[in-house]
């Protein structure tokens, strides 16, 4: 445990906890398994909140772990308000939360709205009985003509977003697979359901939802069927549902969308935002990896100067990887065909309009990019959310189904089943990485602790240097450009905090001028080492970076005596 | 005393990049001392003043504000000029104004406030606010003009090489920023001597928007050449750093330009007759060329014959005001995309020529041509291994097809449509750069002399 972290109680509850935290994605199956059944669970996952608090990590992110058939990840949900068998009970849950609060880590976890499995009692009742209580619960029509303007998001496996029940004799409505039938938000029961299984969870204890694929909630004749007024009035409702009854809990919203849109999902400028509390900022990350590629700022400079300011009570949530794929639906055509090609080499590392790798090979295990996207991640505007797995530099399987390349279990030791379960390898839920460069025994966490100069550990030196500066989570954003387009350059203030971040995102080595007459006389501090650089003089500051090298440098207001 | 400073105020001018007359023997003839602009106190004091230098017999008149203080401030040591006895306030200390906060200042406040002195006047375009608590700080690398950044947002361009009648940067700029184009940095205001007696006054400086973001268009493009030219084998194309994306999006921006300037200001039709003086024009900078440039001369036949057939054209061109001296190095690349900057036209042309109508594609061929210079800046071409030179050719190709492509796209009317008109400009930009790197970089000369038999044999 780190000495920084507090339990989590009424008393240390700052309702806007999120803006400085650092988030981590963790998938239950693939972290730990504690039973020996080649799952990973939440007992699992429990014994390892000490090596996720000594990261420094202030909120985990759990994907579902509901009851599912497990056709899409287990966004697939066939009960809402259980725990699945293989990965646990409610109690087992009850007691990781309570592990996680006393460690001073929040929880969130994953909430599909939009769709259920078509396993759910729900549907099955649906289709069964059209005039029963659950008839009404999902979008059935006689025809497949309506809403044509929406389009097919998994344009890989499914031709429309209609499909034929044999059963009831009519069509119903999936945006996603067609096993995933919508819910109809028109029905008010169906709100009621989901309020009712929200306030399952937030009287065990969660500190906030990711809700799940929310733009679709709705559907409308001669519209995309995506950000329609009616889902914004719905999320309003819920956000109201949860302050009244768990204050400081958050709503991060899934809206893979362009920042103009996605900003509708915080709700009402002027009251502070009253929808979700943060949203994604998707295209920011395909930006990063184009902007390494092409060497030049711009990707990344221009989608944040296209980035409308926020409710002041709002966050972005940004990240590198999650257990989607790279997802390409937010850069244009032609950035998208450039992504392919720099990064999908293969055809199967394609999926759907997106790249299913992790970071470390899409990086071809460099690890100053690595370093680079990192330092990036933790300093530009927004929480971070790493993706587990990447801290070490794991690697990925593009020969396993669908988006399970980047799912494959952590890799704990060099022992057998890189230390994730004492299972028979051929149980494991997904068989470990076991290639030459990324495989378990090169890449795993008790090697990465044993040396002190590896990414692990240097992970860990960043997350905390961002939490000892107040301007990396809350502060303002300014880009300051530079005479070397390779170099992104770019202010973070909060008070009398501010940071000046330098990245080199060129292959080579550079030279940038930059223009910081605000802070003339002041002598920056490079925060990793704690040297002081030359004072900031008339002229402006000339840097040099090394290839992919970047500065954290804090800029002290009042420039500190520095004689012995 | 006059003798020394005037001797002093040389030897500072000649170590500046401004400076023309570098290599030459030079005198000042003339100091036209502008009246002191009005300041809060007597220490320092600021005018503008403008030195009339003769090099080799040709007199080139220069904008030099400067400030004088009683006692010599420490932090002001490399704007040194030298010491100066005034008639009436005595002994006093020069420094070159643009290095010093306080003079900047003076000299700058007539754009928010009108109470005229020092025989200086401020037009401003709009409302302007500057922000006097922020220090201005001098950007480096420019060449012919001394530029500043005023609080965050205005960048002052202080012409140093000035002659009498309105700046063509100030006037495009102007047209450009009335007609609302995106494609410029938009003007703020100038500064400009009184006119005296009829005379026409000269423009001092310009105030445009400063584009923080912005970053030199020749500069990136050869970032892309360097990563090409680090891998083994990769064709443009599959490089990381290919830019042909952004020299596309150059091509739109350049094209609106275009249509801008066309709508802003005059144009005309060249027919038959003027196209044959225009086929003159070239014919006889040619010949010109080719006397100060002897590896032209085997060429000359077969170039004449592409002016031939520009004469002999028969389909009307439009004419109109064009940037006059466009390359890479006269883009910026901002985040709002392509920015196009400083509209003097070739700075050795007179003021005539250089506001003189003419075919859009003249300004095509000039970024045609800087494509293919920054394809070879990376290596000279004689020290290129034959691989080499297939890689940059196939940069240059790559990058020179895309900018038309995007200029075809935003214009309607692709250049290539125009070949015999295209060709005859890049013929006489390829023979200008021949005699300009003989004189300047006789290293570089094999750049624009392979383009030249290039265009002979295309």
């Amino acid at each position: 445990m780190t000495e920084s972290a507090q339990p989590i109680t009424k008393e240390t509850d700052d309702p806007n906890w999120f803006k400085r935290a650092v988030f981590y994605e963790v998938l239950v199956r693939s972290f730990k398994d504690s039973s020996g059944d080649g799952v990973g669970d939440l007992r699992g996952l429990a014994e390892r909140l000490d090596y996720l608090a000594w990261l420094g990590i202030d909120c985990l992110w759990l994907p579902p772990f509901f009851p599912s058939p497990l056709r899409d990840g287990g966004y697939d949900v066939s009960d809402y308000t259980d725990v699945a068998e293989d990965i646990g009970t409610i109690d087992d849950f009850k007691a990781f939360l309570d592990a996680a609060h006393s460690r001073g880590i929040r929880v969130i976890i994953d909430f599909v709205m939009n769709h259920t499995s078509d396993q759910h009692p729900w549907f099955q009742s649906s289709r069964a009985d059209p005039d029963g209580p659950y008839g009404d619960f999902y979008v059935w029509s006689d025809s497949d003509d309506l809403y044509q303007d929406a389009r097919i998001i998994f344009v890989d496996t499914e031709a429309s977003n209609w499909t034929w029940d044999p059963v009831r004799g009519q069509y119903f409505w999936h945006r996603f697979y067609s096993h995933q039938p919508d819910l109809n938000f028109d029905n008010p029961a169906v709100h009621e359901a989901m309020l009712d299984a929200l306030a399952f969870w937030l009287d065990l204890g969660v500190d906030g939802f990711r809700l799940d694929a929310v733009p679709y909630l709705y559907e409308r004749e001669s519209t995309n069927g995506e950000n329609l007024a009616e889902t914004h009035e719905f999320l309003r409702k819920v956000r109201k549902f949860v302050d009244n009854g768990w204050p400081g809990r958050v709503l991060l919203a899934e809206a893979n969308q362009w920042p103009a849109d996605v900003v509708d999902y915080f709700g009402d400028f002027k009251a502070g935002g009253d929808e979700c509390h943060m949203c994604f900022h998707f295209p920011v990350m395909p930006r990063i990896f184009m902007a390494v590629r092409r060497e030049s700022r711009y990707p990344i400079s221009e989608i944040l100067s296209q980035t409308p300011d926020i409710p002041t009570n709002c966050h972005w949530g940004i990240f590198l990887r999650n257990h989607d794929e790279l997802t390409l639906e937010m850069v244009t055509d032609e950035d998208r065909d450039y992504m392919w090609a720099e990064y999908a080499k293969d055809p199967r590392m394609k999926a759907n309009i997106g790249i299913r790798r992790r970071l470390a090979p899409l990086l071809d295990n460099d690890v100053d990019q690595m370093e680079l996207f990192t330092a990036l991640l933790l300093s530009l505007p927004g929480s971070p959310v790493l993706y587990y797995g990447d801290e070490i530099g794991m690697g990925d399987n593009i020969w396993l189904g669908d988006r399970d390349g980047v799912r494959t279990p952590m890799q704990w030791t060099p022992d057998r089943n890189a230390g994730f379960s004492s299972a028979t390898p051929g149980r494991l839920t997904l068989p470990v990485i076991m290639d030459p460069v990324f495989g378990y025994q090169a890449v795993n966490v008790e090697a990465d602790l044993a040396n002190t100069s590896s990414l692990l550990h240097w992970t860990r030196r960043m997350i905390q240097i961002r939490q000892q500066h107040p301007a990396l989570g809350l502060g303002t954003f300014t880009d300051i450009g530079g005479s070397n387009p390779a170099v992104l350059s770019f202010l973070r203030e909060f008070g009398d905090d501010a940071m000046l971040c330098v990245n080199n995102l060129s292959r080579f080595a550079q030279p940038v001028e930059l223009d910081l007459r605000s802070f003339e006389g002041v002598r920056p501090i490079e925060t990793l080492g704690g040297v002081e650089f030359p004072a900031i003089g008339e002229l402006p500051y000339l840097l040099t970076l090394g290839g992919y090298g970047f500065y954290w440098f804090r800029l002290p207001k009042n420039p500190e005596a520095t004689g012995p | 005393m006059t003798a020394d400073f005037d001797a002093q105020l040389l030897h500072y001018m000649s170590d500046q990049r401004w400076f023309a007359g570098k290599g030459g023997v030079s005198s000042i003839r003339e100091i036209v001392r502008l009246p002191w602009i009005a300041t809060a106190d007597d220490e320092p004091r600021v005018r503008a003043e403008l030195v009339t230098v003769v090099t080799d017999s040709v007199a080139q008149v220069y904008n030099v504000p400067i400030v004088y203080y009683e006692a010599e401030p420490e932090r002001m040591a490399h704007a040194h000029i030298g010491s100066y006895d005034d008639p009436e306030h005595g002994s006093l200390i020069a420094y070159d104004a643009l290095h010093d906060r306080t003079a900047i200042g003076a000299l700058v406040r007539g754009f928010v406030e009108s109470d005229p002195s020092g025989g200086i006047e401020h037009g401003v375009l709009g409302d302007v606010e500057i922000d006097t608590d922020m220090p201005s700080v001098m950007l480096t690398g420019e060449q012919s003009n001394t530029s500043l950044v005023l609080g965050e947002d205005l960048l002052l361009k202080v012409f140093r090489k000035v002659v009498q009648g309105r700046n063509p940067d100030i006037e495009v700029h102007e047209a450009l920023t009335r007609a609302e184009s995106s494609e410029i940095a938009a003007l703020r205001g100038w500064i400009a001597t009184v006119p005296a007696d009829g005379d026409a006054g000269y423009d001092l400086a310009m105030l445009q928007d400063f584009l923080r973001s912005g970053a030199d268009g020749w500069e990136y493009a050869r970032a892309s050449v360097r990563d090409l030219m680090m891998e083994a084998d990769l064709h443009a194309d599959e490089v990381g750093g290919d830019f042909a994306a952004e020299a596309e999006r150059l091509g739109v921006t350049v094209a609106r330009l275009h249509e801008d300037l066309e709508r802003a200001l005059e144009t005309d039709v060249w027919k038959a007759s003027e196209l044959a003086q225009l086929a003159d024009r070239l014919r006889q900078r040619l010949l010109e060329a080719a006397d100060a440039a002897p590896e032209l001369a085997s060429h000359v036949v077969a170039l004449g014959a592409a002016y031939d057939a520009v004469a002999t054209l028969d389909t009307p061109v439009t004419v109109q005001r064009v940037h006059g001296d466009l390359h890479l190095g006269q883009s910026l690349r901002t985040i709002g995309g392509w920015v196009i900057i400083d509209f003097e036209g070739e700075p050795a042309k007179p003021l005539a020529e250089r506001r003189a109508l003419d075919s859009p594609l003249r300004d095509v061929a000039g970024m045609l041509r800087s494509f293919d210079y920054a394809a070879y800046s990376m290596v000279l071409p004689a020290e290129m291994s034959s691989q080499q030179h297939h890689r940059v050719d196939e940069w240059a190709e790559r990058n020179r097809t895309a900018f038309l492509d995007g200029y075809a796209s935003a214009h309607g009317d692709d250049p290539r449509a125009h070949a015999v008109l295209l060709r005859a400009y890049e013929i006489d930009k390829a023979a200008y750069e021949v005699v300009y790197e003989k004189r300047n970089r006789p290293g570089w000369v094999s750049i624009p002399l392979s383009a030249i038999e290039r265009l002979v044999a295309g």
